[in-house]
């Protein structure tokens, strides 16, 4: 019986947690710090931690705060958002994560997951995928934090970046992000069977059995999701939380 | 004092964190004059054996610890690549190892996992093994690995690996896994000890395997 | 030169003149508190009495929020007073909206409790989230300026949130775990006026390095319109019952599945360093004795068990190394400063610009202020 891990995604902006809606509509939620805490005490199964607009705003990660966050967290973390070079990759396994997790850059610079994974591990190495749909209501993928878009259709850019090295999949819905309307089983599925290595899928999961059906019906190796740990309910106020059922395969 | 060999690889910062929050005294270090000097010594590792083994051989440490470790008996707890370094070989970049342990290290056999995926990443149970794995309750058996006294129930630990043991001897096997097959997750000889997962980010199971090592 | 008094412990409960120039002892060696806490009890209806007026005002709560959304508003924070409060408002049948206050300290334990209180007893919550960093330069502040009430600050926002929020949603009744047999006794000087914005902002003018732009602010102005023209009230629903801690842990728990702390209030980390290392080691307050003393007024502890419990260490010293590192991580200090900080002498709320009464700030409404308190009387 494998255990699906449940992964919890924290959005970090100066020195805050905020939560989005379609990766816009900010609203705050906290301390990263003290939520990780929190977190690491629910024993959660590992935990995203994304500066999401570490790339709009060209800049590098902020490798002191984020590792007095992963200070607290006694479980797998990943780090994302600005990391363009190998020394900034360093900086943050430094720092107390185990994995990076690569979005902007790739678009320009794909070597860099094997540069990475070389050193530390291609398991080190994760992905990231935004995807929304266009004009025409065809699916592709965007950079910088969902607002440039690209030609690229997800599944070909997931093998893509398989290939290149990458570890992970780390396949986000930009439409389903903060709506609590259940995450897109057909695009799961799509990128999941057409990779080998890993897919974690996030954005739109409202309850523990959205979680289940990523894993059933989208073949994801794991799930993870924003509003769901940190909100009581849809519609309520800001609580952390983390389920204590577990989905076993 | 607990030493956490610095050899260019591996979660040092996340060992020291959860070393400081058990109240354990330890440090990361690369000096041959501390590790020395220390009672217990951690060797992490994540990334690739080959490099893994050209570290340790070009620092000099390799010389240093198999003094340590084999004559002065130091206790040292190996952690995922750390302890696939002990063994004697590994099929990884077909590299000879430390040479510690009677195992070799092996890929996953992909045909035998029907169809789950490598690396192994995620977390599992392990089931506590072998000689040094009974509890000890009938009397003349051998004591239960001290690293597994007062384990919380059903212990979980955290893997994100595409290697594993292969041991020839079953009596230093001290827990398995299962993923697709049961693999040796767990060692020990003697004073060496080795995890093929990762206790320094296995909540509070992990703090327990630590917490138990530093007390040794 | 301030005359040294000789250590005198009141006779009957574990109040003392450590750190409180207010006391007074009488010729049996009683404390003021006694007196006061009895004044207070007596004043309480209790038991069938107290329930059938609990009821009848919850018959007058209802009737004010017939149609509306919630007919009344709580604070909920995941400690024994707040919990039980929504529990009996859930009894009386009341409709409450429950207001969080995160403001970054929250225990993991605060917030399993809070999700099991709401999702049993089907309350909705509303979270009101303090930007940290606003707050963190106040506690700074707070600390640099060596004032004792710290927690004034979380107290401020608290009753500036709720009162916009009941506002907001036109709701005219506060429940409140206030309660007499618990937390009557509290010498002036360890606190400060939790209305006191004036206070707060001036210390936040000397100490203080960020912009304060979503700090919620009130006063006591605004409070009283609330209470005089849109006629709400707080009500303490825990003064109309028989108050045994024991048995509503156990109720809780049971009913709730409610889980302890292990201490008072430590539902919030910083609130447990507060009053576990801060107030007894530089103000030379421990806050036990209160409690504890109002314990034995109420005769639900001797004074002998209070002794045995002072005896014990206020903090077990393997969570205190654990949650001083977290401390000084999230405020982002050295030790080095924490440990200036520590030593510096403690001054005056009064050192700082508080909230006076109109007629005080401008003497020259002082006859007008007769008048005008004879129209609008302090409730």
């Amino acid at each position: 019986m494998s255990r699906v891990r449940i992964i919890p995604v924290l959005l970090l902006r100066d020195g805050g947690l905020y939560k989005t809606v379609r990766f816009g509509k900010e609203n705050y939620v906290g301390d990263p710090i003290n939520t990780v805490k929190i977190f690491n005490e629910k024993e959660a199964d590992e935990l995203v931690l994304l500066d999401f607009h570490a790339s709009l705003e060209k800049r590098e990660p902020d490798f002191s705060k984020i590792a007095e966050i992963a200070g607290e967290a006694f479980m797998p973390m990943a780090y994302g958002g600005g990391i363009t070079r190998l020394d900034q990759a360093r900086k943050v396994f430094d720092g107390g994560f185990e994995k990076v997790v690569l979005n902007s850059v790739l678009f320009n610079n794909l070597s860099i997951l094997e540069e990475i994974g070389n050193i530390y591990g291609a398991q080190s190495v994760v992905g990231s995928i935004d995807v929304k749909k266009n004009l025409f209501g065809k699916q592709r993928v965007y950079s910088v934090s969902g607002t440039r878009k690209t030609d690229l259709d997800p599944v070909e850019w997931a093998k893509t970046l398989e290939g290149a090295g990458a570890g992970e999949i780390f396949l986000n819905s930009v439409d389903r992000d903060g709506t609590w309307e259940g995450y897109d089983i057909p695009l799961i599925r799509a990128v999941s069977e057409a990779v080998k290595v890993p897919v974690i899928a996030c954005g739109g999961a409202a309850n523990v059995a959205d979680l289940e059906k990523a894993v059933r019906e989208g073949g994801a190796s794991a799930v993870a999701a924003g509003s769901l740990f940190v909100y009581q309910r849809k519609g309520m106020g800001v609580l952390v939380n983390f389920p204590a059922q577990k989905i076993k395969i | 004092m607990l030493a956490i060999i610095n050899y260019g690889l591996g979660n040092l910062t996340s060992i020291r964190n959860m070393c400081r929050r058990i109240g354990v005294d330890a440090e990361i270090t690369a000096d041959p004059a501390v590790i020395g000097s220390a009672d217990r010594l951690i060797l992490p590792g994540v990334g690739h054996f080959r490099k893994g083994m050209e570290n340790l051989h070009g620092s000099g440490l390799k010389l240093l610890l198999d003094r340590l470790v084999l004559q002065e008996k130091r206790p040292i707890l190996g952690i995922c690549l750390g302890a696939q370094l002990m063994t004697g070989h590994s099929e990884e970049g077909d590299t000879d190892g430390l040479g510690w342990v009677d195992a070799d290290t092996v890929r996953f056999r992909d045909w035998d996992l029907n169809g789950l995926k490598v690396p192994h990443m995620g977390w599992r149970e392990i089931r506590i093994t072998g000689e040094n794995g009974i509890t000890g309750e009938n009397p003349g058996t051998p004591p239960m690995n001290p690293l597994w006294v007062g384990l919380p129930e059903e212990p979980r630990f955290y893997f994100v690996h595409s290697y594993h043991f292969e041991f020839q001897q079953p009596a230093e096997v001290t827990a398995t896994a299962l993923y697709g097959y049961e693999f040796a997750c767990a060692f020990r000889k003697s004073n060496i000890y080795g995890t093929q997962f990762h206790p320094e980010k296995s909540h509070k199971f992990g703090m327990k395997v630590l917490e138990n090592f530093a007390a040794l | 030169m301030k005359e040294e008094r000789p250590y005198q412990q009141c006779s009957l409960s574990v109040m003392d003149n450590i750190a409180d120039p207010d006391i007074r002892f009488d010729e049996k060696g009683i404390c003021n508190y006694y007196y006061e806490y009895k004044k207070a009890a007596a004043g309480l209806r209790t038991g069938e009495e107290g329930w059938k007026e609990l009821e009848s005002l919850a018959a007058g709560i209802k009737d004010a929020g017939k149609g509306l959304p919630y007919d009344c508003i709580m604070g909920l924070s995941g400690g024994v007073d707040s919990t039980y409060v929504a529990w009996l408002a859930k009894k009386l049948g009341l409709r409450p909206l429950a207001v969080h206050f995160d403001n970054g300290w929250n225990s993991e334990l605060a917030v399993m409790n809070i999700e099991n209180i709401i999702s049993r007893l089907g309350f909705d919550l509303y979270t009101y989230v303090i930007d940290w960093n606003e707050f963190r330069d106040l506690q700074l502040a707070y600390l640099r300026a060596s004032v004792v009430d710290i927690e004034a600050i979380t107290d401020h926002a608290i009753f500036a949130t709720l009162y916009r929020l009941a506002g907001e949603k036109k709701i005219r009744y506060f429940l409140n775990g206030t309660n007499v047999q618990t937390e009557n006794t509290l010498p002036r000087s360890w606190i400060h006026p939790k209305s006191d914005h004036v206070n707060i902002k001036a210390i936040h003018k000397v100490y203080g390095t960020l912009p304060l732009r979503t700090f919620p602010f009130s006063n006591a102005k605004v409070k009283r319109y609330y209470q005089q023209v849109m006629g709400v009230r707080s009500i303490s629903p825990i003064n109309y019952v028989d108050y045994d801690k024991q048995q509503v842990k156990q109720l809780i728990q049971k009913e709730l599945g409610w889980r302890d702390y292990g201490g008072k209030h430590y539902e919030s980390i910083w609130t447990r360093f507060y009053q576990g290392y801060i107030l007894p080691e530089k103000f030379k307050i421990d806050k036990r004795k209160a409690h504890l003393s109002d314990l034995i007024f109420g005769g639900q502890i001797t004074k002998g068990e209070a002794l045995e419990e002072l005896a014990r260490p206020i903090y077990d010293p393997k969570q205190f190394k654990i949650d001083y590192e977290f401390v000084l991580k999230k405020l982002g200090l050295t030790a080095a400063e924490f440990d200036h900080i520590m030593v510096t002498p403690p001054r005056s709320h009064y050192d700082f610009d508080y909230e006076k009464p109109i007629d005080e700030r401008y003497p020259v409404l002082k006859p007008i202020k007769s008048i005008y308190r004879t129209i609008f009387p302090v409730k």
